[in-house]
C-alpha cells in the first residue's frame, strides 16, 4: 500500500505541475517581486535596466500624495454609488422576472447579454451617446426643448466634474445589471413557497414580506454582490480609460485632481509615466486595503453565523 | 357596468395603446434593419452605392409599414381576444401581467439600445452620422446605408488603393488582422487554461497528495488579490524574458486560473470514484483514466471554462495595452486596436462603430448559441457559496 501511495503522489504531482508552474511563476513570484520593485524609482532613460534604488522613498511619497488619496476617495465614491444602484436595478429586474411569464428566458438572456460584451467597446459607445452636440442624449434634449444652449452640450455630461462619475456608473450599471439579476433570480426561486404562505396567514402585506423575508434570505447573495462590487471598484480601469480618461479636472485643496481618476486609473497613469517603482508601491497599498476589506467581511460573516447558531 | 369595471376597461385601453405603440415600433425597426443590411450589401461602394441603397430603402418603406401593421394587428387581436375571453376574476391579473411585459420590454430597449445604435451607425455614410431622420429623431436606422465604413476599417477600400498605400506594415494595421490576433490569443489561452485547470482539478478532487487541502485553501486565498497588483511585476518579467510585443506576452501570465480549478474541482467531486476504479481494474493508465473517464464526464463544465477564459482574454484590455508593441501590427489585438483607432478618428462615428462591431458581434453570436454555459459559468462561483 505504501509503495502505491508514493507512486500516486508522483502521478498527482505530474498532473499538477503545469498549473503549479504558471501559478508559481506568474502569480506567487510577482507578489514578492513587486515588493522588491517598490524600492526603486523612475527610469532615467525609459529603459527598465536603469531603475535607481530609492529605498522607502516611494512609500513616504504615497503618504503625502494628495492625488493618490483622492483616487482612493473616488474609488470609494464609485463603489458607494454603483453598488446600491446595481443591487437595486438587479433586484427590480429579478422581481419582475420572478413570475410565470411567457418568454422569460428571452428577457433573461437579453438583460444578461451586455455582460459578455467588451468593456472598452461599451465604454466607447456610451461616450458617443453622452457626447456634447452630436451624442444621442444631447440631440434628444435639443429636439425636445427646441435647441439653445443646455447642459448636455456645454460642458456635456462627461465634461462636468459633478456628473462624470455618475454617468460612468449609469453606463456600467446598465451593462452589469443582468449579472446580479441572474444571481438574485436563482436565489429567489430557491426560497420555498410555504415561507410566504405562513406570512400570508400571519397577515403580512407584500412590503413586509419583501423586507422581512425576501431580503434576509437573500443576504448571502447581497453580501457577495457588495464584495465583488468593492473589488470591481478597486480594479476599475477600462471604463474610465474609455469614457473620461480620469477627467474632468477639478481643484481640491490646492491640488488639481481628476474627478473620475479611480485608484486603478491612477496606478496606470504612474506606470505609463515610467514611475514603475512608485506604481509597484501603489499596488502594495491597494493590496493592503483589499486585505482589510476582506478581513472585515470575514469577521462580519463569521459574527452573523455565530448569532444564527445561538438563536437555534 | 360598475365603476370598477369601467376603470378596469379604461386601464386595459391605456395598456393596450402602449403595447400597440411598442410592438409597432419594435417590429418596424427590426424589419427596417434587415432591409437596410440587405440594401447596404447589394449596393456598390462610395456615393453611387449609397444612392442605390437609398432608392432600395425608399421603395421598401411601404413594405416595412405594412408588415409592421400586420404584426401589430395580429398581436393586438391576440391580446384583446384573450382579455375578452378571460373570466372576470383573472382580469386584474391579466392587466398586471400586461403591465409587467411593457416594463420588461422598456427595460430590454434601454439595455440593448446602445448596441442597436452601434449596429446602425456603423452603416451610416461618412459625415452623415449625426443627421437625424426628418420629423422622427427616434428613427436611427440610416436611410442611405453603405458598407464603406467596414471597407475602410479593413483597409480594402478603393480610395486608399488608388492613393497608393503600398506600405505593407501600415496596410496590415486593419481590423481583420486585429481580429485574427485576438482570436488566436484567446483560443490558445482558453485551450491551455482548460487543459491545465482540468489536470490540476483532477488531482485536487481525486488524487492523494500530502497537504492537498492546505494547498487548495492557499490557492483560493490568492483569488482575493486584486488583478491590478500584478500589472507592474508581470510587465517586468515579460520584458526580462524578451517577450514584449509578442503574442505570447498576451496570455502567458494568465494561464494559471485558480477560478477554473475551483470550478472544475467542484464538478469533478460529483463523479463517483467507482468509475475510476473500474477503469483502473480494466488496466487503464493514469493518463487514460483522465482522458477517457474524467474529461468526457466533465465536458459541460470544461466548455463553460473554455468560453469564459476565451471571453476574459478577448476583452483583457489593460494587459494587452501595456505589452503591445504599436509598431508591430501582428501584436495588436482588437481592444488595443480600437483604442488606437479611436485616437486617430475622433469624430468619425461610423468608423469607430464599425470597428467596434468586430469585437461585439462575434461574442454576441457566441452568446446566443451558448448562453446556458455563459450564464451558469459566470454565476456559479456565487451560488456555490
Amino acid at each position: 500500500m505504501a509503495i502505491k501511495t508514493t507512486k500516486d503522489t508522483s502521478v498527482a504531482l505530474g498532473f499538477l505541475s503545469p498549473f503549479m508552474l504558471f501559478f508559481g511563476v506568474f502569480l506567487i513570484f510577482p507578489i514578492f517581486y513587486s515588493f522588491y520593485l517598490s524600492f526603486f524609482g523612475t527610469t532615467t532613460d525609459y529603459s527598465l535596466a536603469n531603475l535607481n534604488f530609492v529605498g522607502l522613498d516611494n512609500y513616504k511619497t504615497i503618504l503625502k500624495d494628495v492625488q493618490f488619496w483622492w483616487s482612493l476617495f473616488v474609488t470609494f465614491m464609485y463603489a458607494a454609488i454603483s453598488i446600491p444602484l446595481g443591487i437595486t436595478v438587479s433586484m427590480a429586474l429579478a422581481l419582475l422576472l420572478d413570475n410565470k411569464l411567457f418568454g422569460k428566458s428571452f428577457f433573461r438572456s437579453a438583460f444578461f447579454l451586455p455582460n459578455v460584451l467588451d468593456m472598452l467597446v461599451v465604454g466607447v459607445i456610451w461616450t458617443l451617446i453622452y457626447a456634447p452636440k452630436f451624442g444621442i442624449v444631447a440631440r434628444l434634449w435639443t429636439w425636445a426643448t427646441g435647441g439653445g444652449e443646455h447642459f448636455f452640450n456645454v460642458p456635456g455630461i462627461l465634461g462636468d466634474p459633478s456628473t462624470a462619475l455618475l454617468a460612468v456608473i449609469i453606463a456600467m450599471t446598465l451593462k452589469g445589471a443582468g449579472f446580479g439579476m441572474v444571481l438574485l433570480l436563482a436565489a429567489l426561486q430557491n426560497i420555498p413557497g410555504d415561507v410566504y404562505e405562513a406570512a400570508d396567514i400571519d397577515g403580512a402585506n407584500e412590503w413586509q414580506k419583501f423586507w422581512l423575508i425576501t431580503i434576509p434570505l437573500l443576504r448571502p447573495i447581497l453580501g457577495f454582490m457588495v464584495i465583488t462590487g468593492l473589488i470591481g471598484s478597486l480594479n476599475a480601469f477600462t471604463e474610465i480609460y474609455a469614457m473620461t480618461a480620469g477627467g474632468p479636472q477639478l481643484v481640491v485643496g490646492g491640488e488639481t485632481v481628476g474627478s473620475t481618476s479611480v485608484a486603478g486609473y491612477y496606478l496606470f497613469k504612474q506606470f505609463n509615466a515610467g514611475n514603475y517603482g512608485y506604481a509597484a508601491a501603489i499596488s502594495y497599498m491597494l493590496l493592503i486595503i483589499t486585505l482589510v476589506i476582506t478581513g472585515v467581511q470575514q469577521k462580519i460573516a463569521g459574527k452573523k453565523n455565530n448569532d444564527g447558531g445561538k438563536r437555534k | 357596468m360598475t365603476p370598477k369595471t369601467i376603470g378596469r376597461t379604461l386601464l386595459f385601453l391605456v395598456l393596450m395603446a402602449i403595447m400597440i405603440f411598442m410592438v409597432f415600433g419594435i417590429s418596424g425597426q427590426i424589419i427596417k434593419y434587415g432591409i437596410m443590411v440587405f440594401a447596404a450589401l447589394s449596393s456598390g461602394e462610395g456615393f453611387a452605392g449609397s444612392e442605390n441603397a437609398a432608392s432600395i430603402m425608399s421603395k421598401a418603406d411601404n413594405l416595412i409599414a405594412s408588415l409592421s401593421v400586420i404584426i401589430t394587428a395580429l398581436v393586438s387581436f391576440f391580446i384583446v381576444k384573450k382579455y375578452i375571453c378571460s373570466i372576470e376574476r383573472v382580469r386584474w391579473d391579466f392587466l398586471r401581467r400586461m403591465f409587467l411585459y411593457e416594463v420588461l420590454m422598456a427595460g430590454v430597449i434601454l439595455v440593448l439600445f446602445p448596441f442597436f445604435w452601434m449596429l446602425c451607425t456603423a452603416f451610416k455614410p461618412s459625415g452623415q452620422e449625426l443627421v437625424l431622420a426628418e420629423g422622427n429623431p427616434f428613427d436611427i436606422i440610416p436611410n442611405s446605408p453603405t458598407l464603406d465604413n467596414f471597407r475602410r476599417v479593413l483597409k480594402i477600400d478603393s480610395e486608399s488603393k488608388a492613393m497608393g498605400v503600398i506600405d505593407p506594415v501600415e496596410n496590415k494595421k486593419n481590423f481583420g488582422t486585429y481580429f485574427l490576433n485576438s482570436l488566436l490569443v484567446s483560443t490558445t489561452a482558453a485551450f491551455l487554461v482548460t487543459l491545465f485547470s482540468s489536470m490540476a482539478a483532477y488531482v485536487f478532487s481525486k488524487k492523494p497528495l500530502p497537504y492537498k487541502k492546505n494547498i487548495f485553501v492557499f490557492l483560493l486565498a490568492t483569488m482575493m488579490i486584486p488583478g491590478m497588483m500584478f500589472m507592474v511585476p508581470q510587465f517586468f518579467m515579460i520584458c526580462k524574458m524578451g517577450m514584449f510585443g509578442t503574442k505570447w506576452a498576451m496570455f502567458l501570465p494568465h494561464l494559471a486560473s485558480v477560478f477554473g480549478v475551483f470550478m472544475l474541482k467542484q464538478f469533478m467531486d460529483t463523479i463517483p470514484d467507482s468509475l475510476l476504479e473500474a477503469a483502473q481494474i480494466d488496466g487503464a493508465s493514469e493518463w487514460q483514466v483522465f482522458r477517457v473517464v474524467i474529461i468526457p464526464l466533465s465536458i459541460p463544465i470544461i466548455l463553460t471554462l473554455f468560453l469564459l477564459t476565451f471571453l476574459s482574454n478577448w476583452s483583457n484590455f489593460l494587459w494587452q495595452l501595456i505589452v503591445t508593441d504599436f509598431e508591430n501590427p501582428l501584436s495588436i489585438t482588437l481592444p488595443v486596436g480600437l483604442a488606437l483607432f479611436r485616437g486617430q478618428y475622433v469624430s468619425e462615428l461610423g468608423l469607430i462603430m464599425s470597428a467596434s462591431c468586430f469585437s461585439i458581434v462575434p461574442v454576441a453570436v457566441l452568446f446566443l448559441f451558448a448562453q446556458r454555459y455563459f450564464i451558469e459559468g459566470m454565476t456559479q462561483g456565487a451560488v456555490k457559496e
